[in-house]
Parts: C-alpha cells; structure tokens; sequence
C-alpha cells in the first residue's frame, strides 16, 4: 500500500477558476482602464489560452457584455516575438507564459498589460515599427543586392560562429527594449487631414532621435562579425553613434535579464562600445 | 541622419557621454582618490598633514588655474552632463528588481547626493571663491570658507566640530564613493574593457574592492577631522612656522 502522494508545494491544488486583470484601451491616444475577467482553469493553459477563453466570452466577471480583447500571436513556440506582452509586471512572450508558474508567482489574479515602451493600437496590441526602424537605421542585414548565383559566401569558422549564433536568435520581440530604463516611449498623435507619407515621415523624424535599444545594437555586432556583412561595418557604426545611439546605454543591464532567448545583449553592448569609440578616433582622425 | 532640429547635446551625444564617461575617472575620480589619501594623513598629526598641504600649495599662482581646469570646470562639466543624462533615463527598480537596475537607479542618486554634497562642501572649506568682499560678507558670515592652508589641521578640526558635519561628511563620502567605484565598472562597459559576463562578474568584485579601500580612506579622514584638537594642532603649525622662519 503506497502512501498518500504529498501535497506539492510549488504546485497547489488546481483552481477552478483563473481571474486575469487587463488594461485595455479603445484605440490609440485614449484612455486605459482596467477590467477583471475570469476564465476556467484547464491544464497546461498558457496566456494564449486565456486571452482566446476571454475572447469567447466577451464578458467581464461582473458579467457585463464587453468587445474582445484584442492580442497579437503568431507562432505559438516563442520564435515570432509578436505576443509580447507585460504579464505580472514582467515584459514576456504570452505564449511560453505558463498558467501553472504565474499562478506559482501570484496565485490571486494574473495581470495583463501591454508592453510600455510603444504605442497602443488596441488593449494588448502594439506598434513596434520603431524597432524594425532601428534595424533599418543600423543596416542590420548582409547586403547581398543581387538575385544572380555568387556561389558559396566565405567561410565562417566554428568558433566565431559560436559567437555568432546566439545573437542569430534574437526575434525583435522588444522585450530588451521594454525593460530598459534608458528606452523612452515615442508616441505621436495624427494630426487632422495628414496624409499616411506625412505621418509616417513624421514618426521616422521621432524614431531618429531615440535610443535605438539593445537588440538593434547586438545585430550590429553580429552583422558586423559576419564575412559579407562587414563590408558595410563603418556604416553601421556611423550610425551607432548619432543621436539615440550605444551611447544612450545607462548599463542597467535588464536587456539581458528579461531576454527570452538569452543572448548575451551586455556583450554585444560592451563590444560594440569599443567598437565604436575607435571607430570615433579614427573618424576624427581621417575626416 | 540627425535633423537641424535636435539641441546642440542630441547631435554631440556620442562626444559628450564619452567624455562624461571620461571625466569621471580622469580628472574627477582620480582627483578624488589624492585628496582622500591626502586627508586622511591627518590621522598622523597636524604635522604630517600640514606637510602633504604645503606640497600642494607650493604651486602658488598656478593652484587657481590648476584647481579651475582640473578640478572645478571637469566637475561642473560631469555634474551638469549627469543631470542631463538622469533626466534622459526613467528608473524602474521596484518594477525590475535586479541588481545592476538597482545599481544603475543607485549611481543616479549618488551622483545628485555628490553634487550637493560637493558644492556644500567646497563652499564649507574652501568658500567657492576666494575674493575679499565674498569671503568677509558671505562666506565668512555664514560659517564657510573654514579652511586656511596655512593652519590646515586645525582649521579643519574647528570647522568639522559642528554636530551636523561629521553625518553630513559620511553620507557624503559614501555616495562620492560608490558611484566613483560603481562608475568605473560601467565604464568598463561603456568603453569595452569587460567585455564578458564573467569578465563583467570580475570587474564587479574589483570596484567593490576599490570602493571598500577607498571608503576606509575616506572614513580615516572623516575620523582624523574629530580626534585632532584643534588648539594642540595649532601649537604644531605655529612651531613648524617658526621653525621654517628660522631656516631662512
């Protein structure tokens, strides 16, 4: 006869219902508000899950008929980066955000907002064209302008590709970003009768003048430790150090801590630094 | 591409915060850790300390524009960039609660403590400027301008008695402190010197060697200002000056 199974700690017994808190707001530039939702609780459920239950029921806890939640998700295996939201006051993928741990971490309520440092589209959905504008900014590709065959590209060495994989994984999810306290929110409002051009041109001019952040600085080091993508590094350190540049980095270090891929953001910070500093003397020198 | 638009410090950003980041250790941290060490010799008696004085007042007309160009001007330079660059951050500590956040929201309050710390304390013995008018209608009057180089440990022994000194020397000095010796490890960063996370782990354990040292000179100062009476001090500076009188 065995005996009974222990209570586990870590794990308390399941609940049957899951109460979630989610700021949401209307449209860009209006109000937030909070609203509390409760949804059954089934195994293994991640933040996905919940927000799909929340859907479907379309009501908050006190039963009031509400429009959905909106969210964004793609890929559902922490590769896409465009569930990304700030889940019990921590910037994460929605996706790999377990109910079972976040219960672990607070088992009231699971709370839901969206990530801080870009604008709102809708309740969790956000814009992040500032970070695809940073990597547009720095060059953050190996420029290969051709559809023609040019054979095999340079060999890359098993040790530098060991450096170099890791900062291949990043997803621009923005979570490095989120959390930086040197990373400030950008949001401009449309102003009446201006065209889509004009807006966007208007949102670029902003986006030049802020801090890139700290995933846009690691595909720096990467591309410029890449065979081919070297041939444009002085570009990219040119623009590595205009305003909004490395720079702005304050070695808070929580780029790093927050990372859901691990790479190693302070390295690529620390020498892409160096990098730029010489790269400053050399241009002074030269110029 | 930096639009017309952007202030003078946006489009000389990268200048600016790495000379910021430079200042910091050289001339302002370096200066910080002589002038410690030389105060701290005050624990050997008004005599040691009188000496170390007199080698830095023996520049004569060159201490002002020394004192300018290496102390003061790189000072207010670091100062003023610092308050800048804090206004450009938002701290989210309680939020992110790691500990090199809570060391990057602790180098901003340290680095606002020093400030005000260091202008209180340079207008408490030195008096900010040294023009006859200031010092008899300003400083004088109000308590400051304490020290006189020449009668260096007892001036300083008198001007530290007050009860509200010692406290307001120690946070001082432990604020100076740390965010010269947590400075110098994000320096390291900032310019590429540790490079790795373990490098960076070392790198940590290495400042906070420096800052313990540092702050056990500091603290042997702080200490010395309170053990040394100032009428026995003054009685050593007198014979040293007779003694030097005797020489010519």
């Amino acid at each position: 006869m065995s005996a009974p199974t222990p209570a586990n700690p870590s794990s308390p017994a399941h609940p049957t219902k899951v109460n979630v808190r989610v700021l949401r707001q209307d449209g860009p530039g209006q109000p937030a508000y909070w609203e509390r939702h409760q949804v059954d609780y089934e195994e293994n459920m991640n933040v996905i899950s919940v927000l799909q239950k929340i859907a479907a029921q379309a009501q908050t806890v006190d039963g009031k008929k509400v429009a959905p939640v909106a969210w964004e998700c793609g890929c559902l295996e922490e590769v896409c980066g465009s569930c990304t939201m700030v889940i019990n006051g921590r910037v994460r993928q929605s996706c790999s955000a377990l109910v079972d741990s976040l219960l672990a971490e607070n088992a009231t309520e699971i709370e839901l907002r969206p990530m801080e440092k870009y604008p709102v589209i809708r309740d969790l959905v956000v814009d992040r064209s500032r970070l695809f504008h940073a990597l547009k900014r720095l060059q953050a590709w190996v420029p290969v302008d051709t559809y023609g065959h040019l054979g095999p590209g340079p060999r890359i060495n098993r040790p530098q590709q060991e450096e170099m994989y890791p900062l291949s994984k990043c997803m621009s999810c923005g979570c490095c970003m989120d959390a930086c306290p040197q990373y400030q929110k950008i949001e401009l409002q449309r102003r009446p009768g201006e065209s889509d051009e004009q807006y966007q041109r208007r949102k670029e001019a902003a986006y030049e003048q802020g801090f890139v952040g700290a995933a846009p600085i690691s595909q720096v080091v990467l591309f410029n430790s890449h065979p081919t993508g070297k041939s444009i590094a002085d570009g990219r350190l040119d623009a590595l150090t205009e305003t909004g540049g490395i720079q702005v980095c304050g070695n808070a270090q929580n780029c790093v801590a927050v990372c859901p891929k691990d790479i190693p953001l302070t390295k690529s910070i620390a020498r892409a630094g160096r990098a730029a500093t010489l790269h400053s003397i050399k241009r002074f020198l030269e110029k | 591409m930096n639009g017309p638009n952007s202030s003078f410090f946006l489009r000389h950003e990268f200048l600016i915060r790495r000379l910021h980041s430079l200042s910091g250790l050289i001339p302002v941290g370096a200066y910080m850790v002589v002038h410690l060490l030389v105060n701290s010799t005050l624990i050997n008696g008004a005599g040691a300390f009188q000496t170390n004085v007199h080698k830095i007042h023996a520049l004569g007309k060159f201490l002002l524009p020394v004192e300018w160009a290496f102390i003061f001007l790189p000072i207010i330079f670091h100062a003023v960039v610092g308050v800048w660059i804090i206004r450009s951050g938002q701290s989210n500590h309680s939020q992110y609660r790691f500990t090199a956040n809570w060391r990057y929201t602790l180098q901003r309050w340290t680095g606002v403590i020093a400030i005000v710390f260091i202008f209180t304390h340079v207008f408490h013995l030195h008096g900010w400027f040294h023009a006859q008018w200031w010092l008899e209608n300003v400083a004088q009057p109000l308590g400051m301008a304490q020290f006189r180089p020449y009668n260096a440990a007892s001036t300083l022994a008198q001007g530290m008695q007050n009860y509200g000194w010692p406290p307001f020397y120690l946070v001082g000095i432990l604020a100076c402190v740390y965010h010269f010796a947590n400075g110098l490890w994000t320096m390291g960063i900032t310019w590429g010197l540790w490079v790795s996370p373990a490098g960076q782990r070392r790198a940590t354990l290495a400042c906070a060697v420096v800052g313990l040292l540092l702050f056990g000179v500091g603290l042997t100062a702080l200490v010395a200002t309170q053990v040394t009476d100032p009428e026995e001090a003054r009685g050593v500076e007198d014979r040293m000056y007779e003694s030097e009188d005797g020489d010519r």
